[in-house]
């Protein structure tokens, strides 16, 4: 019970912390198309790290960050539809990951794991499979829904795709720079 | 709670392999001196600079330059080599990447 409220709580932290630095990078370039900023959609490296590291565990702290980024408040008055494509864009990496399991590669950390967590070249493949269902997922349930203002087309799946790998790049090598002494202290 | 620390520890493993894959890293000033000592040195010989020449165009201290060089040795950045003209005098060249 203790691990899981640590989780939730990490999960939670991380992903707001993202969105708010995501939003403050949307702010800036306000002046230009207001979609430019889903190029680098910064919070999809959260559901990543937090799925594969804490595990389903972490799903509630990321739903929650999911439905207060967006306008900072997690008290507006949402409809129930307005909360499955947020749980959607968390359950992309679950679902990701059940998809490379059912190919025969489970996840695991250690070198002898088909799927292994420490190798940051596996983690990429996971964001590959995570952004694709989740920019199909999203967009499917925003047509289906009705929720979207705009029309969506092929262009807006495509940049959910790339957003999201992008985003997810910036922030695992922004955490590399940053993180450096934490790692050069562990690895002798 | 050791679970958390084992997540998280797993996920600086990651980390630390794409540090290393990137090659990220940054130099001491004492480094970057030494190192830009090296550079230019290597621009009039091509066999290597010998660690006085370092020590001199440098205007670090023997000792220093010592631990310098010995540390940008283990981390495969420069090669010691014995001089064949003074066997007590080592020769500096820099690693190439390909």
């Amino acid at each position: 019970m203790k691990n899981f409220a640590t989780v939730s709580l990490t999960a939670f932290l991380f992903s707001s912390s993202l969105w708010i630095i995501w939003s403050f990078f949307v702010v800036q370039i306000e002046g230009s198309p207001n979609w430019l900023g889903s190029y680098f959609y910064l919070p999809h490296a959260a559901r990543v790290l937090c799925v594969v590291y804490f595990g389903w565990k972490a799903i509630p702290g990321l739903f929650l960050a999911e439905l207060w980024g967006p306008d900072f408040n997690v008290f507006e008055p949402y409809t129930l539809t307005h909360l499955i494509p947020s749980l959607m864009s968390v359950l992309s990496v679950p679902l990701a990951l059940s998809t490379l399991s059912l190919f025969g590669f489970p996840l695991g950390s250690t070198q002898a794991s088909p799927l292994n967590s420490t190798n940051y070249k596996h983690i990429a493949l996971i964001t590959l499979i995570s952004a694709t269902y989740n920019s199909l997922l999203i967009n499917l349930t925003l047509t289906r829904l009705s929720l979207s203002s705009m029309e969506i087309g092929i262009d807006q799946i495509g940049r959910f795709f790339v957003g999201d790998i992008l985003g997810t790049a910036i922030v695992v090598i922004a955490l590399t720079i940053t993180l450096k002494p934490i790692i050069r202290a562990k690895t002798p | 709670m050791n679970e958390f620390y084992t997540n998280i520890n797993n996920a600086l493993s990651m980390l630390s392999g794409l540090e290393n894959d990137l090659n990220i890293r940054h130099f001491t000033p004492n480094e970057l001196k030494v190192f830009y000592t090296i550079i230019t040195r290597s621009a009039f010989n091509e066999h290597g600079s010998n660690i006085s020449e370092i020590v001199e165009n440098s205007g670090m201290s023997r000792s220093t330059v010592y631990k310098t060089l010995k540390k940008l040795s283990d981390e495969d950045i420069i090669y010691l080599t014995q001089s064949q003209d003074d066997g007590r005098e080592s020769l500096i060249t820099l690693k190439s990447r390909t």
